[in-house]
């Protein structure tokens, strides 16, 4: 169906994404609206017949404003849903910097939170321990290490999260708004980790508000407006339409 | 690179489950046993962790259990238990499967709920987490055994050579179990209810189970509803192994493999089915 997809990372083909906004999930609610034969929800898009690829190797950003659909396409990469129409395709092992430390155990050490997160990420225990070191030096909590993590402050959680999720060895990057938070210093590392990996080749999504982020960082940039893909292109341009785009709309709101 | 399990055969894997997608994620349910393992490990570790007397509590509820129904059942109302069976050891017989069932099936229901946060962002194979909910309990059975040699040591209770067919037994309940939490825990995303559901039906079905009493005291006519009930079955055929030195007979265990196996093939088909739509309703 898709032609030489094998170059290809990433691929939407004509991809909508429906959402039911439901109004409650008890069965007392469910049950009378379905014999009624009335609908339990209400559809709701998130993307509409969005295409677009990303070669391998490539680094594209995806802007937009909230409830554009960017953290919907990054879920759809990330195989955590699946699409209503279309086709998405990913070809490689897919690591997502989505939330950092969403596999956390509160009452758990660091340490053993280590172990759980990269299984999720699919690292083979083997895998696990040759790189464990190299995870808790890059995250700087050596000392901490078998500390439960309910003790870490919120970036040495981050830290940790965004340490193991780098060593997963990705082919493909899905990063959603996280070198947002921690320290400058932190940050600086972790925008030397990415550039290590746009060197070794690691195809790199990322969402993101920071626009001087992607025109600085970005190969292409995808603007989505409304679940619609409204600009593709280098990222000087993409930006400078949402730029547009939203001092127009600003304009509206503030006109009448 | 697992370019065999990437993210394309998603799409259609929940739209037309059939025999190849199966064996697929038989597949990819083996490249993930590290992480079935980190999970049964982290329940585990997070279970007792809170408490002071730790694993100590999984041996709390079996005994506590097994003492007070022991107290009501042969002391205020009398029920015989076959053989030269003290009851004390008939119901703890009875008790730790069922506890090892209801504890699982509760656990699992709510495993899949309970990971949102790491369901609506990374993708694993879900059926890892109700199975692990489900393992953690064996270790729980672990600590009954303990219970039970001890209590049958007390009673000088040798065990016979029919005890070698527990594990056989075991791993058929095992499956049973697996086969019921897989489609439970996926319902319980859609409908919050499933889970009260749950717990009422696992308080009715412990009264419906000869747990505390032998099958051989239920009216004949009655006999269909526990012919139907697998851990009935699975009970019963503990209780000969262990206590009566009575083999559980190949043709009810080949029953109970046969109910178990069509329960884990549906269950977990029902699961898969339902879950490309999990991050969507959490």
């Amino acid at each position: 169906m898709l032609t030489g997809y094998e170059l290809n990372a990433i691929e939407f083909h004509q991809v909508s994404k429906r959402f039911q906004l439901q109004e409650g999930r008890t069965l007392r609610e469910f049950i009378p609206a379905f014999v009624q034969g009335r609908g339990f929800s209400h559809p709701f898009f998130a993307l509409q017949d969005v295409s677009f690829s990303v070669a391998r190797g490539e680094t594209l950003g995806l802007i937009g404003r909230n409830g554009s659909g960017k953290s919907t396409a990054l879920k759809l990469m990330a195989g955590v849903m699946v699409a209503t129409k279309g086709a998405v395709r990913v070809n490689g092992r897919v690591s997502p910097l989505i939330e950092l430390g969403a596999g956390f155990h509160p009452d758990l050490s660091g340490r053993e939170n280590v172990f759980m997160n990269a299984s999720i990420l699919g690292m083979s225990g083997k895998e696990i321990r040759s790189k464990f070191d190299e995870i808790v030096s890059f995250a700087e909590l050596s000392d901490f290490i078998d500390t439960p993590v309910k003790r870490y402050s919120s970036g040495m959680y981050m830290r940790l999260g965004f340490s193991v999720a780098v060593h997963s060895t990705p082919d493909i990057l899905l990063v959603d708004e996280v070198l947002a938070v921690g320290d400058a210093a932190f940050q600086d590392k972790c925008m030397a980790k990415m550039r290590e990996f746009q060197a070794q080749g690691v195809t790199i999504v990322m969402v993101t508000h920071a626009l001087e982020m992607v025109k600085e960082f970005c190969h292409r940039a995808i603007l989505l407006e409304g679940g619609h893909l409204v600009a593709e292109g280098p990222p000087a341009e993409v930006v400078q339409h949402y730029t547009e785009t939203i001092v127009h709309t600003e304009e509206m709101v503030i006109s009448p | 690179m697992d370019q065999g399990l990437g993210v394309s055969r998603r799409g259609y894997l929940g739209s037309t489950f059939g025999l190849p997608d199966f064996a697929l994620s038989v597949a990819q349910l083996w490249h993930s046993r590290d992480l079935l393992w980190h999970m049964t490990v982290r329940h585990l570790r997070g279970q007792y962790k809170q408490s002071i007397l730790g694993y100590a509590w999984a041996f709390v509820n079996p005994l506590s259990m097994m003492l007070i129904l022991s107290f009501v059942f042969s002391q205020i109302i009398r029920i015989e238990s076959p053989g030269d069976v003290p009851y004390p050891l008939f119901v703890l017989m009875g008790l730790l499967p069922w506890i090892f069932f209801s504890s699982a099936l509760g656990s699992a229901t709510d495993s899949v709920v309970g990971a949102a946060s790491l369901v609506t962002k990374v993708y694993f194979p879900r059926e890892i987490l109700p199975t692990a909910a489900v393992l953690t309990k064996v270790v729980d059975v672990g600590f009954g055994l303990v219970i039970l040699a001890a209590l049958m040591f007390f009673f000088g209770h040798a065990p016979p050579m029919t005890v070698v067919w527990v594990p056989l037994i075991f791993a058929i309940q095992l499956l049973f179990t697996l086969g019921l939490s897989y489609p439970l825990a996926a319902l319980n995303l859609y409908f919050h209810d499933v889970r009260f559901l749950v717990g009422v039906a696992l308080s009715l079905l412990f009264y419906m189970t000869p747990v505390i009493y032998p099958v051989d005291i239920v009216p004949e006519r009655y006999h269909i509803i526990f012919d139907l009930n697998p851990n009935a079955l699975f009970i019963d055929a503990y209780r000969r192994a262990v206590l009566m030195d009575i083999s559980p007979g190949a043709d009810r265990l080949l029953l109970g493999l046969l109910i178990a196996l069509l329960t884990f093939l549906i269950g977990y088909y029902l699961f898969k089915k339902m879950e490309p739509g999990f991050a969507d309703r959490i």
